[in-house]
């Protein structure tokens, strides 16, 4: 009985995530031809690099239970050694993307070896002080490595970074409507990852996660491996970060020692923590709702990141499941409220039967 | 070679104190609440502004000043656990862990940028610092320095007291090592939390009027000393509070040492990379202590 | 004058206790007076302990009220114990890394004076003397018996009206549990209340004077421990023999 109604249910919501998927890659599909504005389409450009990285920030936390919060370090790491080997050997950056991804993912593997034996909170400290530490080598890199015509050019770019390094060939092929490309390139490369994410979810690491924290002990008798498994979804998010990362030196041509200040980093875990930690489709609705929160707060402008810190904090406290998490307990509460009358008879029918 | 020798006792010992300090604060939260204040680099950062609110703005007493980051500091440990931490408390205790850490992530970076925006982003000179040095033959010892570590001492001092020798100290102390056997005892867990991150508030206070005597004032200030502690967390297990302090005068020496050698920029880089080649050695730790803790 | 009216020391009416959704107490009733020794016998796992958690406090309270000299039923167990509510938790729960001393002053954290935990402490030295010479011995190296020891004497220390000692047998070897037994013979004589849970009622035959079979969360037999031991078929049933 219990068997039956459980498989109904996954199927159910099998359904649900396939219907929502097809609705909103239509609407993807719609987005350039109703958005006129080179500024609304940037941004929402923008928004899918956020959505892919608190995808993978997610599928870390809220799936694999890695607090890492090294995650911008991962995305900067591909998208800086994209486009060093674009700067230094002259590739052309699609060349040049896989080699980032599968540089990031041997990053994230020592990473991974070093930390992901330790419990959650030595993760988060640990994987932070590799992330700032990161930051702070290229802000104080001043060393000469080559000179650019009368400039002093470090290794890693120092505080200025990379630029004109090459982009992603939209701009010869498309002419004024390079953007719509690039679009189109960010928003294939955000559903893939979302596709292997969700396969990850559903596959036998997913439910051996799951197994984990249900009930470790078990897990553990049972043959689940939680740091091998832990490396593994560490590897691969890192390459789908690192992938995204080189991307978006691409897209916008250039890469600095920004995107690893905190407040990315921030701006990634509140996406995730609003949108709902553990939800497949959370970080996607926290980036829309962040981003457009985001425009709103642009009138406030020097209030941007304190709004932010509030945002996070408020939304672990009042809901720390999320917004899906909230719609979720919304949908079971009315169906529970649906069932309620018939589960009852039945669980008195049950007794009646037993003793 | 003495003078050299000396130079790198003296930033070694110095920034020993800072660190170990850093540590302590945030390691005895841990250890009786498992709680990871990720805030804790805004309240450093918070106290080093209050001193100089009370001191240079107010133009009170240096020691006023020094009392006021303490005081403030405090308070914001203690409304940290009023706003948020009691809250999060009554949700399920399986994920408390990593939604206190979330929630003062937030509240840490929206502590710090309020402070960017009252007290703006260029740098400011720390009231509270003494100039000069004691010359004693080859010898030359900054007082700035030796106040630093005066100051760390009697602080670990009056701490360890308070831990050790009070009925307060004690009760930190069971719930730390025993939670329902304290509550069992007729402590009430809630209000040694509160006393917990009350006592780390001015702790972090004290830190952020230390290191902003180092250098200046800064909105980032509590981060490099936070980014520190971390480490010296992991390489002696949070909770340990005296392998705290042990793990931060051993590396801030060891860091002190590869400055030297190597240049400032490569100090801590260095740090890291041995604790992670370490980690991946032998993954329970440097000295045996990471360990699993359930609370 | 008016004994009739009098409140028991402690009473629990109809009380219901559990984790979340699992229902551990399904409706448990009993009062004991001062002087008592009750003991709840019953088969492991099927709520002993979870009922002296419930009256600490460290299991809430599902319904049903649990009063104390007729006081309403609290929820928090640090207010509970400073109604006089003594528990020595299963397992001892010692802190560890505190000196033999320092345990046994966590259980007089509430004393009212310094005077009276000199008074305590001076009377579980006399009655555990064992503890006196280990008082500066760290907890977790000492052995099974004399954490058992600690754990009762900073039970004692608390200075309670009532005591509850969980399973103080468990886990103990023959003659150690003899020991253990004497000194709780020892309490019982001194005039304590003592509510004790064990798993084999032989051992409190000659101490309790009233004993509770509890079964799957609701007391199934009540009665003298000789009338227990005297029905074959109520230790077959309940407890394999």
């Amino acid at each position: 009985m219990t068997q039956i109604s459980r498989s109904k249910g996954i199927s159910g919501s099998a359904r649900l995530d396939l219907l929502v998927s097809l609705l909103l890659i239509a609407a993807a599909i719609a987005l350039p031809f109703m958005v006129d504005s080179r500024y609304v389409l940037g941004q929402i450009v923008l928004a899918l690099f956020y959505a892919t990285i608190a995808s993978q920030w997610n599928l870390l936390f809220g799936f694999a239970g890695v607090f890492s919060l090294a995650q911008m370090a991962m995305f900067a790491f591909g998208g800086y050694v994209t486009a060093m080997i674009c700067f230094y050997f002259g590739w052309n950056v699609w060349a040049a993307l896989l080699p980032g991804a599968l540089a990031t993912v041997v990053f994230s593997l020592v990473v991974g070896l070093a930390c992901l034996r330790l419990t959650g909170v030595y993760v988060a400290l640990l994987t932070l002080a590799i992330a700032q530490t990161m930051y702070l080598l290229i802000v104080t890199d001043t060393e000469c490595f080559t000179m650019v015509g009368s400039i002093c050019r470090q290794f890693t770019g120092g505080a200025v970074g990379f630029a004109r390094f090459g982009d992603l060939g939209t701009r010869a092929l498309l002419k004024g409507q390079w953007l719509v490309g690039n679009y189109a390139i960010i928003a294939t490369l955000f559903t893939v990852t979302m596709i292997v994410t969700y396969v990850i979810v559903k596959s036998p690491i997913g439910l051996a996660f799951k197994a984990l924290k249900d009930n470790p002990g078990y897990a553990v008798a049972r043959g689940v491996n939680r740091f091998q498994a832990q490396l593994l979804v560490f590897g691969i998010s890192a390459f789908f970060t690192g992938l995204a990362g080189g991307f978006y030196a691409a897209h916008f041509q250039a890469i600095g020692p920004g995107i690893l200040s905190m407040s990315q980093l921030m701006f990634i875990i509140a996406i995730t923590v609003v949108g709902g930690v553990g939800t497949f489709w959370g970080p996607l609705v926290g980036t829309i709702v962040l981003v457009g929160a985001d425009e709103l707060m642009r009138e406030m402008g020097e209030f941007r990141t304190l709004g932010l810190g509030l945002i996070i904090a408020l939304s672990i406290l009042l809901m720390p499941k999320g917004l899906v998490g909230r719609v979720g307990d919304l949908v079971r509460w009315l169906r529970h409220r649906n069932a309620a009358g018939p589960k009852t008879k039945l669980q008195e029918n049950r007794a009646a039967a037993g003793e | 070679m003495l003078d050299i020798l000396t130079a790198i006792l003296i930033a070694g010992l110095t920034t020993g104190a800072l660190y170990a300090l850093a540590t302590v604060g945030l390691s005895l939260v841990w250890g009786s609440m498992g709680m990871l204040n990720m805030a804790h680099a805004a309240m450093l950062t918070l106290g080093g502004y209050s001193a100089y609110t009370f001191s240079t703005a107010l133009g009170l007493p240096a020691f006023v000043g020094f009392l006021g980051a303490i005081v403030v500091g405090a308070i914001a440990g203690g409304l940290l656990y009023i706003l948020i931490v009691r809250n999060l408390l009554k949700n399920d205790k399986a994920t408390f862990e990593s939604n206190v850490m979330i929630a003062t992530v937030g509240i840490g970076i929206a502590l710090e940028n309020t402070i960017l925006l009252t007290y703006g982003g260029q740098p400011l000179k720390q009231p509270i610092s003494a100039t000069g040095s004691l010359v004693l033959g080859p010898l030359s010892l900054p007082y700035q320095n030796m106040l630093i570590v005066f100051v760390v001492i009697v602080l670990m001092a009056v701490i360890a007291l308070l831990l050790g020798r009070t009925r307060m100290g004690r009760a930190i102390r069971a719930t730390a090592q025993n939670r329902e056997a304290a509550q069992l005892m007729g402590v009430a867990v809630n209000r040694v939390y509160f006393q917990v991150l009350v006592l780390s508030g001015a702790i972090a206070g004290v830190c952020g009027v230390m290191v902003s005597s180092m250098t200046q004032l800064s909105p980032p200030l509590g981060n490099d000393p936070m980014l520190k502690a971390f480490i010296m967390c992991v390489v002696a297990g949070l909770g340990n509070l005296p392998g705290a302090v042990a793990a931060a005068f051993g590396l801030a020496l060891f860091e002190a040492f590869v400055q030297y050698v190597a240049g400032a920029r490569w100090g801590f880089p260095t740090l890291l990379f041995v604790v992670i080649a370490v980690l991946i050695w032998r993954p329970a730790g440097l000295f045996g202590r990471v360990q699993i803790r359930r609370m | 004058m008016n004994n009739a009216a009098k409140p028991p020391l402690l009473r629990l009416a109809n009380v219901v206790s559990g984790y979340s959704e699992l229902k551990v107490l399904k409706g448990i009733s009993f009062d004991i007076e001062a002087g008592d020794f009750i003991t709840v016998v019953g088969p492991n796992g099927h709520g002993k302990s979870t009922l002296l958690k419930t009256i600490s406090g460290l299991v809430p309270l599902t319904s049903g009220t649990i009063s104390i000299n007729g006081g309403p039923t609290l929820a928090k167990p640090h207010a509970i114990a400073a109604l006089g509510i003594a528990h020595v938790p299963q397992g001892d729960m010692l802190f560890p890394e505190m000196s033999v001393l320092e345990n046994l002053l966590m259980g007089a954290y509430l004393a009212p004076s310094k005077a009276e935990i000199d008074r305590r402490l001076d009377e579980v030295f006399t009655l555990l003397p064992k503890l006196s010479d280990r008082r500066n011995q760290v907890a977790s190296s000492l052995s099974g018996g004399e954490r058992r020891m600690v754990g009762i004497g900073r039970g004692l220390m608390m200075g309670g009206q009532i005591l509850l000692i969980d399973e103080p047998s468990l886990g103990l070897a023959p003659l150690i549990i003899e020991q253990i037994y004497g000194v709780i013979a020892e309490l019982s004589r001194s005039g304590r209340t003592i509510l004790l849970v064990e798993e084999n009622p032989a051992r409190v035959a000659d101490l309790a004077n009233h004993l509770h079979l509890l079964d799957d969360g609701v007391i199934v037999w009540s009665g003298p421990p000789a009338e227990l031991l005297a029905r074959d078929e109520l230790l077959a049933t309940y407890l394999g023999g």
